[in-house]
């Protein structure tokens, strides 16, 4: 008979303790999606009966029928796909320039120009967007998806990501590529860029989530309803006070969630591998 | 003489500009300078000086009122209301959010089976819209037919308010901006924590420190910068909270969760009064801007450099 | 390079051409799309104006909007100018004031005006006439009146006539009391009366106004004025209409703060009378409750006696100002407007018409809810035309909501909201 030692034991159970409390916490954030999900495909009588039916008595999929035919989802989708490719792409091309020049770089005026990118995050959009509006108005962007991108060609948490991810790759490198005769535009791209790589692509999927999720804006700008984006789609189907019509908006923040999380969930390895190595060790 | 002296000079300087390549750095900073200067400060900025005027955008008329709308909004009870809800939110939501974060980073970077799958689950609501997600927990909240209080009931616990209660909104909505945001501030964290080499930890445990020291002693002192960018990052997000309020409660019961932004919102679209809305957004701006300084200030103070 | 030039010139050429064929004049309409909002429904139909547009040359392009964020667009739109401004904006009756404010909408001109005016019934009269005979827009068919609804099987299982509403104050709630239904563990499982306390003021006061009107008490001292007077809430009238409500939630605890939205708990099941919209039960009985077997009358007033009154909204087509083609537009709008496109669509959409001889024609004459309705109808009185109406609401809703939820007294709660809404109408003046 095997007797564990205690500090085997200690182990054991720090274990299980691990993965329970683990498993709770995540038994917690995923209700609601779970919910989300089991409701977008239940009957009507199931989604407001008492006991909670955590499993539909049966399937239905007229939910999703009628929000597909309420509005044309392939056109949501293509836009919104559209305005986030650009603005990831733009926002992390322009940022990894803009955040090398104020990490590695001493100017005139850099502090100014870093605090002032800053402080736009500090105004309310929904103050500023008037503003914005008319301006874009002017241009003639309005109801054109360059209209969405106005305001999100670049962003100021990537910049500032990307400029604390730089910082923390050793000078050396750089001046050993200078002196290789490197020019800084090569230098930024093929050596801090692959560098930052985790980096670049953690900012690449917040700013991509900003995107895809951003509401407020789309609505303004937008209003032919084949340049719609999926969040202005979705919102359509909301009725808090009233309705019991639970089915189909389940159904359309379905159709709007389930791309990002298996998006997501393809990318954990390639975020989780780009770990910094730097050229020099010590 | 004097002409090569100052060419001399020229030289020089073009020289300097050269060798700390000032040229490459503004070069770099351009576009980005001149597209939030175009489309985000030169905004931000109108914005902020129609606080000072009596704005009737949509007869074209702007008069000068100076500080008339400021004090204005001292006296205004809503306001202050809102300013007041605004500041318990952010007092409640930025420690939590960040402090769940930073616990659930640590275990999740601990080796064990479906680490990743985990990690994806506790990120998933971050995934999600504002919009969206806020509509289903108003369903969960539902006093009659939500999860949350069939939940209760099951355990043969009194039902709860939530939403439509004075008392219990502004901490029902508390709990959904947790739920929202710890995603992301453990992602955060684990990259921060990746960073941290090895060896610190392979030293520590060499000289028989255990987990509960290691964690103190090592992974939240040099977790100091992410740290901060993290409060401060919050701080400034959560003092503009929005959507979640428009969606679940529309500012009420009885002002109970109204916020600034919503009560600014109002004034500008329902109430046309844009150059008050401006006012309530530079006060905004203000506290937060006050409130990061301090924050980067307290924490320049305690940060380690290894 | 010269390739380049033969390539430019073409696609000058084209765009040109192209540019040409779209001489036809579009006319943009704005309306809230989704759930929320019934009354637009007809607009899903994107043939709707095609006659018109085959008749006149042109294209009505009908643009779709979320309902919370729509005043904000259409704010937004205005202030950047005279070509993002739709030429008709369906809005919202109750958000016309506001616009108004801001001298933001055309005026009908006169002499539509006119025809229009002697040719619907009396309470569509009340909702287009904004005094002396000016109309700002057209109200939409299908007229939200409010009204007591009940569900007629709780009425019989409580032994009440099922046929029948409260009359008075007194019935209303000893009705209530008697319907209620508690589960084991004293909870509320069903509410007598389902009450609106949460969401935007203006829904609070809109579904609190019958028992203000109940009480002899108003909003305003002159409903039709757009500018000045003084609001007539705080009195023993107003003050009777709040604890009215506060008693049944503290005292008789026949209903409860935790009903989010009393039509939802109508077709739910778990209200038995509730006051508000009459055509929202009519829209979405057929479909969520289709087992319900329900009432329409006028809401109880205070003492036998008093004279009924509850209160209209409609939806409301205006044009802004800014507006860039207005003959075509007002075209536009008397044609969707017009006696026979008046009865085809309230026949589709099994809604109320406007004009007289409409409501003499079948199906109007026998449909229960038209006659239900009809019966109801004169006693309807619109809201308040004053450019401060935003303001009025917003402050008797927070008073409301501050008694109902404990968090003030009656007294001076009414007190604050008198103060703050004389302030709203005289700061509208102005």
């Amino acid at each position: 008979m095997k007797v564990l030692q205690s500090k085997e034991y200690a182990i054991f159970a720090g274990k299980i303790g691990l993965y329970v409390v683990v498993s709770a916490a995540a038994v917690i954030m995923v209700a609601p999606f779970y919910w989300m999900f089991v409701t977008s495909v239940s009957p009507v009588q199931d989604i407001v009966s008492f006991p909670p039916k955590w499993l539909p008595s049966y399937l239905v999929f007229e939910h999703f029928v009628e929000v597909l035919n309420k509005a044309p989802f392939h056109f949501y989708y293509m836009n919104s796909l559209t305005v986030a490719m650009v603005s990831v792409g733009c926002s992390l091309f322009l940022g990894l320039f803009a955040g090398y020049a104020f990490a590695v770089y001493k100017f005139p005026l850099q502090n100014f120009f870093f605090l002032l990118i800053l402080s736009t995050i500090m105004v309310p959009f929904q103050v500023t967007c008037v503003a914005l509006y008319i301006l874009v108005a002017k241009i003639g962007w309005v109801d054109t998806l360059w209209g969405i991108l106005a305001p999100n060609f670049a962003s100021a948490l990537g910049i500032f990501l990307i400029r604390q991810s730089i910082k923390s790759i050793p000078p050396d490198l750089i001046e050993a590529a200078r002196l290789d005769g490197a020019g800084e535009i090569r230098i930024v791209l093929t050596i801090i860029a692959p560098l930052i790589k985790a980096a670049l692509a953690t900012v690449g999927m917040i700013l991509f989530l900003n995107s895809w999720n951003d509401f407020l804006w789309p609505v303004i700008v937008i209003n032919s309803r084949n340049l719609r984006t999926i969040p202005v789609g979705i919102a359509l189907f909301k009725d808090p006070y009233g309705s019991m019509n639970y089915g189909p908006l389940m159904a359309a923040a379905v159709i709007s969630t389930a791309p990002m999380l298996i998006a997501y969930f393809f990318s954990q390895k390639f975020i989780v591998k780009g770990i910094a190595v730097t050229g020099l060790k010590g | 003489m004097s002409t090569s002296l100052t060419f001399a000079s020229f030289k020089h300087w073009f020289l300097v500009i050269h060798r700390r390549k000032y040229f490459h750095a503004y070069l770099f900073i351009a576009p980005i300078i001149i597209l939030f200067g175009i489309f985000r400060v030169y905004p931000a900025i109108q914005t902020l000086a129609y606080s000072f005027y009596n704005v009737e955008l949509l007869r074209h008329r702007f008069t000068f009122i100076g500080m008339e709308n400021f004090f204005s909004l001292l006296e205004d009870k809503i306001f202050l209301k809102a300013t007041f809800n605004t500041l318990m939110y952010v007092g409640c939501i930025v420690p939590i959010s960040a402090g769940i974060g930073v616990i659930l980073a640590v275990i999740l970077c601990a080796k064990f089976r479906f680490r990743q799958f985990f990690k994806a689950v506790y990120f998933s609501p971050f995934i999600t819209s504002t919009v969206a997600a806020a509509m289903v927990w108003w369903w969960l909240y539902n006093p009659q037919f939500g999860l949350f209080n069939n939940v209760l009931k099951l355990l043969h616990l009194p039902p709860q308010s939530w939403l439509m209660s004075s008392r219990q909104a502004l901490m029902s909505i508390i709990i959904f901006s947790i739920w929202k945001t710890l995603g992301y501030n453990m992602i955060i964290y684990i990259a921060g924590l990746q960073a941290i080499p090895e060896q610190y930890y392979e030293a520590a445990r060499i000289d028989g420190a255990n987990n509960l020291v290691q964690f103190f002693k090592i992974t939240i002192p040099l977790l100091a910068p992410i740290t901060t960018f993290i409060l401060i990052y919050n701080t400034i997000l959560a003092f503009q909270i929005f959507d979640q309020v428009f969606v679940l409660t529309g500012g009420g019961p009885a002002y109970s969760t109204t916020v600034v932004v919503l009560e600014l919102y109002q004034q500008a679209f329902l109430k046309h009064r844009f150059g008050y809305a401006s006012a309530m957004a530079a006060v905004l701006f203000i506290i937060i801007l006050g409130i990061t300084i301090v924050q980067y200030a307290i924490s320049k103070k305690r940060e380690i450099v290894y | 390079m010269k390739y380049l030039k033969t390539l430019l010139i073409l696609l000058v050429l084209t765009l040109l051409v192209s540019a040409s064929a779209i001489a036809k004049v579009t006319i943009t309409l704005w309306y809230p799309e989704g759930q929320i909002t019934a009354g637009a429904a007809h607009f899903a139909d994107k043939t709707l104006f095609a006659d018109f547009e085959a008749k006149n040359n042109c294209k009505v392009d009908l643009v779709g909007g979320d309902y919370d964020t729509m005043r904000q667009k259409i704010f937004a739109a205005m202030a950047a100018g005279a070509g993002r401004v739709p030429d008709i904006l369906f809005v919202d009756r109750s958000w016309v004031p506001g616009l108004l404010k801001e001298d933001a909408l055309e005026s009908v001109p006169e002499a539509d005006a006119k025809q229009w005016l002697a040719a619907v019934s009396p309470e569509i009269v009340e909702l287009s006439d904004y005094g002396n005979g000016q109309m700002w827009g057209y109200p939409q068919y299908g007229i939200d009146v409010y009204g007591i609804t009940w569900n007629k099987d709780y009425f019989a299982e409580a032994g009440f006539d099922p046929e029948r509403a409260p009359q008075t104050w007194a019935e209303f709630l000893y009705y209530s009391l008697k319907t209620t239904k508690k589960d084991a563990a004293g909870n509320l499982t069903r509410v007598g009366y389902a009450i609106r306390h949460v969401g935007h003021p203006h829904g609070v006061v809109h579904k609190f106004l019958w028992a203000l009107w109940g009480a002899g008490a108003d909003l305003i001292t002159d409903p039709k004025a757009l500018k000045g007077g003084k609001v007539l809430f705080n009195n023993e009238g107003g003050k009777a209409a709040l604890k009215l409500v506060y008693d049944m939630i503290y005292v008789d605890k026949s209903t409860s703060l935790n009903f989010p939205d009393p039509r939802a708990a109508l077709l739910q099941g778990i209200a038995a009378m509730q006051i508000s919209e009459t055509i929202s039960i009519q829209a979405r009985q057929p479909k969520e409750a289709p087992n319900l077997r329900w009432g329409v009358d006028l809401p109880p007033v205070r003492y036998v006696g008093y004279e009924p009154a509850t209160n209209l909204n409609s939806w409301f087509y205006s044009v802004p100002r800014l507006s860039m083609n207005k003959e075509l537009t007002w075209k536009a709008i008397k044609w969707i407007n017009s006696v026979q496109r008046d009865y085809e669509l309230c026949a589709k959409y099994k809604s109320t018409p406007r004009y007289k001889e409409n409501w003499a024609k079948p199906p109007f004459t026998t449909d229960p809810y038209a006659v239900a309705l009809r019966k109801m109808l004169p006693y309807g009185r619109a809201y308040p035309n004053n450019l401060g109406l935003d303001g009025i609401m917003e402050a008797l809703g927070a008073a409301i909501q501050q008694v109902w939820h404990n968090e003030a007294e009656i007294g001076p709660a009414l007190a604050e909201a008198e103060e703050l809404a004389n302030k709203a109408i005289r700061d509208a003046a102005k």
